[in-house]
């Protein structure tokens, strides 16, 4: 018997547009919120699993036609959506995933009933659910320390201590590397030199 | 998947077909519709027509469903709405991390949720060695509690089960055992129809007395016992050797001996069939108990006056040395008055320190008067014990049993007034339990008798005292060697038993007073199992297994039948007995054993309410074949009768017969994949194994070197043509136990009447090094260090220089790995030249070129009897036997040097590699 093989896409949605977004940054005087921790925000609520695969199988059929629309419609499904983390998991068949991967590349808009801007970021592909539910735990426990790890430092700055937390950051966030040539761009360096600028 | 805008805190999995409702909250998309469009097709099936006549393919179609639906939702990853994670839409740290935190959380549940409903199927849940190959391909292989489920696992998923065609033999067996049945009911229903027309004058027939009058069978003095008369159905399968009284009990679960060789005339189970011999080791050292039915031991009963039986056992050998003088003294009181057994060696008559016949168990019975005569009068005792008839118990290896039975009746005959000899092989049965579980194991089992019918017993009585041993988890810790004799009652009217209450540390004082004291020395009367009408009269009584369930059936729901005057009383006669000699020296780590002997009929429902016995460590107590016992006592470092004793008769024969099996086995084996004795590389150009590859060959061993037919002899050896070994009379082997072989080996006490040429002792061997001892393995020792030729002397140095020191031991101990883990090809350098520094330093591995070969066959000096892997130890161990005479002058020489006289280099058979040792005399 063969076994029919799968590839699991490990996504993270942004939302560029501030202004459209449902996340607003809290605005109250002398609290600050880290670049990080505004980078990914939370999906608006109508945003559901439903319409992600609606976003896919659109893109797909715009750029690859009935053909691409046909292979990918048998295997598609997103196996996880989280509004809050705005991460999800989608699995297609082995043959079919870079269909999928291109159209998720190229969507810039959330289909109708939530028509925001936003990027998907592709950032594991998997042979097994399990991985990339690894890797989604990874990067969660990546961003709960680089969210902290900003706090502090803005903390730090906005009490007026020098902010002399670079080296610390970047030792303990070294295990942020490539996975399948893609990489995380948010470098906790970036995020230095932007509370910089803004200071 | 959906967000759930109610999710609560805890993560839940997503149940969309349960709840109809929740696809309308998750919004009418593209995703739901083929979902839906799926549902739909499936159900354009039966599921539509829900009529009569389809009932049976809706409820499987429903199964079928139901099953999908549990997979879903265990694969289900249950997800945090924006909303409910962030109020008012604000971003925040904090909020930020929760939601991170709840997501991780989600992730692992729902990894950990779907690797258990997906992987484990029910016979999976099986413990390892309850499993079986076929398990998953037939329901009845898995415990009763799984074979619902699996029986649904199998129907799921399409299982084709395990019910094929009955072969021709077994349709056959099918066919009898249906014509058997037939007949038998048309029998019964004759009897009936007599009954009925009979009326109700034989109404009384249900309730004659349990025990019916029968014939006394003349006792059978000085004479050997025939085997028990075995049912009618079961006779065609004893001929030539008796069945164990659980025989049905271990025919099932246990690898018995096979049916043309049965071991000393029984079916002894060899071992259980569940694999793995681990838990038996955990069970017999660290949790629960191992018991064996030792039934096929033999027991004398001898009868006569105390004056006789005295001279009667001195002329076998006990109490004859000076070192074991005492034992009709002051010592040995408390073993003649009968509350402690004696354990050790039997010889031919008047013959003592040789022609060893057996190790045996002596067990003198109590006396029924008060038996306060520690202090009484010296002339009065010797007046009343020169009229009173004293009875004991000889109890000996079926392998020796007749020897020692021709060696007794002679002895009986000669003592004045003579000794009665009786037989007692097929009416005293025994138990064996080992195990820090056994005494409470025990304790379930062997309900002391109340004729008084309630359960208080006096203070200091034997079955007090027995009743207060519940927290004994060694019966090693009991006073040496210690006797109980009481009456049990039918352990079927408490079947199954429960887990017994064990007293908290609360009396721990107590039962410490009770081990001090060890009242039973003052209140033990005379054991009724010697009393052959007690015995008879309990194997009658024992009412049938029908009696027994109506008396239960009219019990209390929940409590065990009520007990009656006429109930059976059992009598037994219990022994704690320990492991002395054990290897370490620790006898705080050593269990101890119970062993208890019973009248034959009872041993099966004991063994039952032993086996069925709930521990309170959880389990039940296991039980063990010869395999596991030989282990066992392998581990302890002590040797085991008969196989270690090649210097007895019965050792010898053992061995005889071990070989011709190893012999049988080799000879099995296609040409190309067994061991070509004559091409053995032995070093120093010499070829060929010693002797026969297959034997521990004593008769090379004791001649020498045999005339040089070096390539033939082996060849006509491997010929299964050339008997003549086998039938060659046992050469003159003498074994010496381990007292006297200390004894001379210390030059303390020259024996002179010993030949030492002959003389055999049992040894212990620990490897100093890596290795293995196997059976059959051959001892050398090291050459003379005052021999002549330089080979020698070098060859003896290199050996030497194999002792590991106490530094490179304890180094050993540290790094934890005998050996250097190999290097990586990029290792940097520094490590690389560390490696060859420490190389250099080692003594030669087996292998390399410098590695010391064998010492030659004038250095052999005897075989590893067993050898194998010790799980105490955690490496391998032997016992083997050596020829005092050619170590004699090396351990005197090297008495100063420390161990080195000791030394000796083991290599098993058919191979080349020599493992440095170190022997001890074993017990």
């Amino acid at each position: 018997m063969v076994r029919i093989k799968h590839r699991y896409l490990l996504i993270n949605i942004l939302y560029p547009d501030p202004k459209s977004t449902s996340g607003r940054p809290a605005t109250k005087p002398g609290d600050e919120v880290p670049y990080t921790v505004q980078f990914r925000r939370p999906s608006p609520d109508r945003m559901d699993g439903g319409v992600l695969t609606r976003l896919i199988r659109d893109g797909v059929a715009e750029l690859f036609g009935d053909y691409g629309s046909g292979k990918v419609a048998g295997s598609l499904q997103v196996k996880y959506f989280s509004q809050a983390t705005s991460t999800a998991i989608v699995r297609v068949s082995r043959d079919h995933y870079r269909l999928v991967w291109a159209a998720l590349t190229f969507a810039t808009r959330l289909p109708n009933p939530v028509g925001q801007p936003c990027v998907i970021q592709v950032v594991r592909v998997s042979g097994t659910i399990r991985k990339s539910e690894e890797e989604a735990i990874r990067r969660a426990r990546l961003s709960i320390r680089q969210a902290e790890a900003a706090a502090k430092s803005s903390n730090a700055a906005t009490a007026g201590l020098a902010a002399a937390t670079p080296q610390l950051l970047s030792t303990e966030d070294d295990d942020v590397d490539m996975i399948n040539g893609i990489e995380d761009p948010d470098d906790p360096r970036d995020i230095e030199e932007d509370l910089d600028d803004e200071g | 998947m959906t967000p759930q805008p109610s999710a609560p805190g805890p993560p839940r999995p997503l149940k969309r077909k349960d709840a109809p409702s929740s696809s309308n909250t998750a919004g009418s998309t593209n995703h739901n519709k083929r979902r839906k469009t799926q549902v739909a097709l499936d159900a354009s099936g039966p599921s539509k027509r829900k009529d009569a006549q389809s009932f049976s393919a809706t409820t499987k179609n429903a199964r079928h469903d139901k099953r999908r639906q549990t997979t879903k939702d265990a694969r289900a990853i249950s997800s945090q709405a924006s909303s409910k994670a962030f109020k008012n839409g604000e971003l925040d740290v904090d909020k930020f991390v929760k939601a991170r935190e709840y997501e991780i959380k989600a992730l692992e549940q729902g990894m950990a949720r779907a690797k258990k409903a997906l992987a484990e199927r029910a016979f999976q849940q099986v413990p390892k060695e309850l499993r079986r190959r076929t398990a998953s391909h037939n329901v009845k292989r898995v415990p009763k509690r799984l074979q619902r489920r699996a029986a649904r696992e199998m129907v799921e998923d399409k299982t084709k089960s395990d019910r094929r065609k009955p072969s021709r033999h077994m349709r056959l067996r099918i066919e009898t055992a249906k014509r058997l049945r037939a007949l038998s009911a048309k029998q019964r229903a004759r009897k009936d129809a007599v009954v009925k027309d009979q009326g109700t004058t034989n109404v009384q027939s249900d309730q004659r007395p349990v025990s019916v009058k029968s014939r006394k069978p003349r006792v059978k003095k000085n004479a050997l016992k025939d085997p028990p008369p075995a049912p009618a159905k079961f006779r065609k399968r004893q001929i030539g050797k008796s069945w164990l009284p659980t025989h049905l009990y271990h025919a099932k679960r246990a690898h018995m001996t096979s049916p043309k060789e049965p071991l000393w005339r029984y079916a002894v189970p060899l071992t259980p069939t569940m694999k793995s011999y681990r838990p038996t080791h955990r069970a017999s050292g660290d949790r629960g108990a191992v018991a064996w039915d030792m039934s096929y031991m033999a027991t004398v009963s001898l009868a006569g006056t105390e004056q006789s039986l005295q001279g009667l056992l001195r002329a076998l050998g006990i109490g004859v040395s000076p070192e074991t003088k005492q034992l009709w003294e002051t010592r040995g009181q408390r073993w003649s008055l009968g509350t402690r057994v004696w354990e050790g060696w039997l010889y031919c008559r008047d013959s003592f320190p040789l022609q060893a016949i057996a190790p045996a168990t002596v067990i003198w019975c109590a006396e029924n008067e008060p038996t306060s005569v520690l202090g009484a009068v010296a002339e009065e005792k010797a007046n009343v014990q020169r009229k009173t008839v004293r009875k004991l118990l000889i109890r000996v290896h079926p392998s020796a049993f007749h020897q020692l039975w021709d060696e007794v009746l002679r002895l009986a005959k000669v003592q004045k007034p003579q000794v009665m000899v009786e037989d007692l092989r097929f009416e005293i049965g025994s138990i064996e339990i080992t195990g820090p579980a056994s005494t409470e194991a025990l304790l379930g089992a062997l309900w002391p008798n109340t004729s008084t019918s309630c359960r208080d017993w006096p203070q200091g009585s034997v079955e007090a005292t027995w009743s207060s041993l519940a927290e004994i988890t060694n019966p090693a810790t009991l006073p040496e060697n210690v006797l109980f004799g009481f009456d049990i009652v039918d352990p079927r009217l408490h079947h199954p038993p429960r887990t017994i209450a064990i007293p908290q540390s609360t009396r721990e004082s107590a039962l410490l007073s009770t081990l001090s004291k060890w009242p039973c020395d003052q209140t033990q009367t005379s054991p009724k199992l010697f009393d052959r009408n007690a015995r008879l009269k309990a194997a009658r009584a024992l009412p049938s297994q029908k009696a027994i369930n109506r008396r239960k059936s009219f019990a209390v729901p929940g409590t065990y039948p009520e007990p009656k005057p006429s109930d059976a009383q059992i009598p037994i006669l219990l022994y704690a007995t320990r492991n002395l000699q054990s290897r370490n020296g620790g006898q705080s780590r050593a269990q101890g054993t119970w062993n208890f002997l019973l009248p034959w009929k009872a041993v099966l429902p004991v063994w039952y309410s032993i086996m069925y016995y709930p521990l309170s460590t959880g389990g039940q107590p296991r039980f063990g074949g010869l395999r596991e016992k030989r282990q066992i006592v392998f581990e302890a470092g002590v040797p085991w009768f008969p196989g270690d004793f090649p210097g007895t008769a019965a050792g010898y024969a053992w061995e005889v017969r071990e070989r011709e099996k190893r012999k049988e086995d080799w000879a099995k084996r296609p040409r190309g994949k067994r061991t070509e004795w004559s091409s053995v590389d032995l070093g120093n150009g010499k070829k060929g194994e010693i002797g026969d590859g297959w034997a521990c060959d004593w008769e090379r061993l004791l001649t020498g070197m045999a005339p040089p037919t070096t390539g033939k002899s082996a060849e006509a050896a491997g010929d299964p043509s050339s008997k003549s070994d086998s039938v060659s009379p046992p050469p003159k082997l003498c074994h010496i136990t381990s007292a006297a072989a200390s004894s001379l080996l210390s030059g303390s006490s020259p024996l002179h009447n010993i030949d030492l040429s002959t003389a055999l002792a049992t040894v212990t061997l620990d490897l100093l090094v890596r290795g293995v001892p196997q059976t059959c393995a051959r001892i050398y020792r090291l050459p003379s260090s005052s021999a002549i030729d330089p080979t020698a002397i070098s060859l003896r140095n290199s050996w030497l220089a194999l002792v590991p020191t106490p530094e490179s031991r304890r180094r050993g101990r540290e790094q934890k790995q005998p050996f250097p883990s190999r290097l990586r090809r990029d290792a940097p350098p520094h490590v690389v030249h560390r490696q060859l520094a420490q190389s250099l330093l080692k003594p030669p591995q087996a292998g390399e070129d410098e590695y010391p070969v064998c010492p030659g066959e004038e250095d052999l000096i005897g075989f590893v009897t067993t050898g194998n892997f010790n799980l105490g130890e955690g490496r391998g161990t032997g016992i083997g036997c050596i020829l005092l005479g050619r170590v004699l002058d090396r351990v005197r020489e090297g008495r100063d040097e420390g161990m080195k006289g000791r030394l000796c280099v083991v290599r098993n058979a058919g191979q080349s590699v020599g493992r440095l040792a170190r022997w001890d005399i074993a017990g």
